[in-house]
């Protein structure tokens, strides 16, 4: 058997110990791995968002810091500057227009959302009956039940929820300008560093690489908030000129989901039309309302005016993506990572389209030049 | 003087900094102490191995280099893929400063022949200093036209010469 296959036997009995010392050596690699990723994610549990925002934050406020660092003032003092104005603006508004009665808002919606959704579903309910009288199998499937039983969940998660995430935007308050003064201030120091680990051969490469993306980054960082908050505004605006309730609320909501593209204006639709239903019914000014939802903030501002300008084409998405960004953000961080799910592929996006770019722009050069020194 | 005054009266140090160094460059030869200060915080100090290559013929070029220490030779091929040295770079030296400006493939490659320190500056960062900071990038890119024009001036010449030298040859050979 050993002359067979070409093996003394203690030669096997070495292959033997050699193959299980292996097989051992890598499982206890791959459980301390899972342990120390595990202790890796308690860490940054807490940290994710006040990070991701405080970079955000950063992005938006930087050209507002070089604004100031071109007059020969130093970056510190520019970005403590900054945060000083926008303070003193905050103060303002707070005096002019006084402070929002949020909480007072909040208990309103409370109270209203139930009603809002019974008269939903209400309405859900007709129109089924009436879809029941030509199609009678979809009676088998009873979804209006299944409907208010997930809004009752889903009002009671909110509920729940509302402590907590109050608690979490204080934190925030404190947290995400401290991190985005120092993200203001370090992070070429931060980046420099880190490319200055990158190999001589490919530095240039990364070098322009880095310099192309953190480009588009920027710009589709700021045209997105850029995108969301005129939305949000003009919805609120809109819907100002109506009797509806919660205009502001609804405008946020509007400016928020317009992050997600495709789906994000449908959703943030919704609520202001159930509202409109329930409170309004279906008059001219439900109409004007959806007019103002479709028509005026997503067909003509949206697509016509903010799209091209501010959204270069690098970061248009797959729709197929958009989707699959939404369910898997939703399955790590719930409802916020729905949100910040598109974005974040978006960046991902954006990074890749920028490699792939530089390599296509700058083979055909190479190729000339390998071509005539018959280098290969 | 003996090493005990040497050391008392050493000044500041400044000789030895990068900024001290760029000064020295030709380019940035116009650059005061302060603005110096600032290129050394673009630049990018890059240390390589003997006969490590830099960049070869073709490459993107995205910056220039300077020669902190050690030495380089700046080479080309032929058709048949040997190597011709066009040039050996000593300290203080700089080169590739054509890239700079505009990415353009490379015209010939560059490796050096012992552990050298080259101090790179590259047009993203050029360009993002152009945006933050116009009038110190203004004295860098004057003193990168004024090499880049003195070396057309000269080439002009040597053209010229060639030219001088082939109409001199021309009405003996026929």
């Amino acid at each position: 058997m050993t002359e067979q296959s070409g093996f003394s036997r203690a030669q096997v009995v070495l292959l033997y110990l050699v193959l299980t010392a292996a097989i051992a050596s890598g499982i206890a690699i791959f459980s301390s791995a899972s342990t120390i990723t595990d202790m890796l994610r308690t860490a940054t549990d807490g940290l994710f968002l006040p990070i991701l925002i405080s970079l955000i934050t950063a992005f938006l406020l930087d050209p507002l810091v070089q604004l100031f660092e071109r007059e020969k003032i130093n970056r510190t003092a520019s970005i403590f500057i900054v945060y000083a104005l926008l303070f003193l603006l905050a103060l303002l508004l707070l005096l002019l227009i006084g402070p929002p009665n949020w909480k007072g808002m909040m208990q309103a919606l409370k109270a209203d959302f139930p009603r809002y959704f019974g008269r939903a579903i209400d309405y859900f309910n007709i129109q089924l009956s009436a879809v029941q009288t030509h199609l009678p199998f979809i009676k088998s499937y009873d979804l209006t039940d299944k409907l208010s039983s997930s809004a009752q969940e889903f009002f009671g998660m909110i509920i729940a929820q509302t402590p907590k995430s109050a608690m979490r935007i204080g934190s925030l308050f404190l947290l995400v300008p401290l991190f985005s003064f120092f993200f203001l201030r370090d992070s070429r120091r931060l980046m420099r560093g880190l490319i200055s680990f990158t190999p001589n051969r490919y530095f240039e490469m990364v070098l322009d690489i880095y310099d192309h993306v953190s480009w588009q980054l920027a710009h589709f960082i700021r045209g997105r908030i850029l995108e969301a908050l005129i939305i949000g505004t003009v919805v609120w605006m809109g819907l100002s000129l109506t009797d509806i309730r919660y205009a502001p609320i609804l405008g946020v909501i509007a400016g928020v989901t317009n992050l997600v593209p495709y789906i994000g204006p449908i959703v943030g639709m919704l609520p202001g039309l159930v509202i409109a239903l329930v409170d309004l019914g279906m008059g001219g000014q439900f109409w004007w309302i959806l007019c103002v939802y479709l028509l005026i903030a997503q067909i003509i501002l949206d697509n016509f005016i903010l799209i091209p300008i501010l959204i270069s084409r690098v970061s248009n998405l797959h729709p197929l993506l958009v989707i699959l960004a939404i369910v898997m953000g939703g399955k790590l961080y719930g409802v916020l990572g729905m949100i910040i799910g598109v974005p974040i592929a978006s960046i991902l996006n954006i990074i890749i389209m920028e490699i792939r770019q530089y390599r296509k722009t700058f083979n055909p050069h190479n190729r000339i030049f390998v071509t005539r020194n018959e280098r290969y | 003087m003996n090493p005990f005054w040497n050391n008392i009266f050493r000044g500041s140090g400044y000789q030895d900094t990068l900024a001290y160094f760029l000064g020295t460059v030709p380019i940035f030869a116009k650059l005061n102490k302060r603005d110096l200060r600032f290129l050394e915080t673009i630049v990018h100090e890059r240390r390589y191995q003997a006969n490590e290559i830099v960049f070869e013929e073709g490459d993107i070029g995205s910056g220039m280099y300077a020669i902190r220490s050690g030495q380089l030779r700046i080479y080309t091929k032929d058709e048949q893929g040997s190597e011709i040295n066009q040039a050996q770079l000593e300290p203080g030296d700089f080169f590739g400063e054509v890239a700079l400006t505009a990415s353009r493939p490379r015209i010939a490659s560059a490796c050096t022949t012992e552990p050298t320190v080259l101090v790179g500056l590259f047009r993203s960062d050029m360009l993002e200093a152009v945006r933050k900071h116009p009038s110190i990038s203004a004295k860098i890119l004057l003193g990168l036209t004024r090499v880049i024009s003195d070396r057309l001036h000269q080439s002009n010449l040597q053209l010229l010469d060639l030219q001088q030298q082939q109409r001199a040859k021309e009405p003996q050979q026929p």
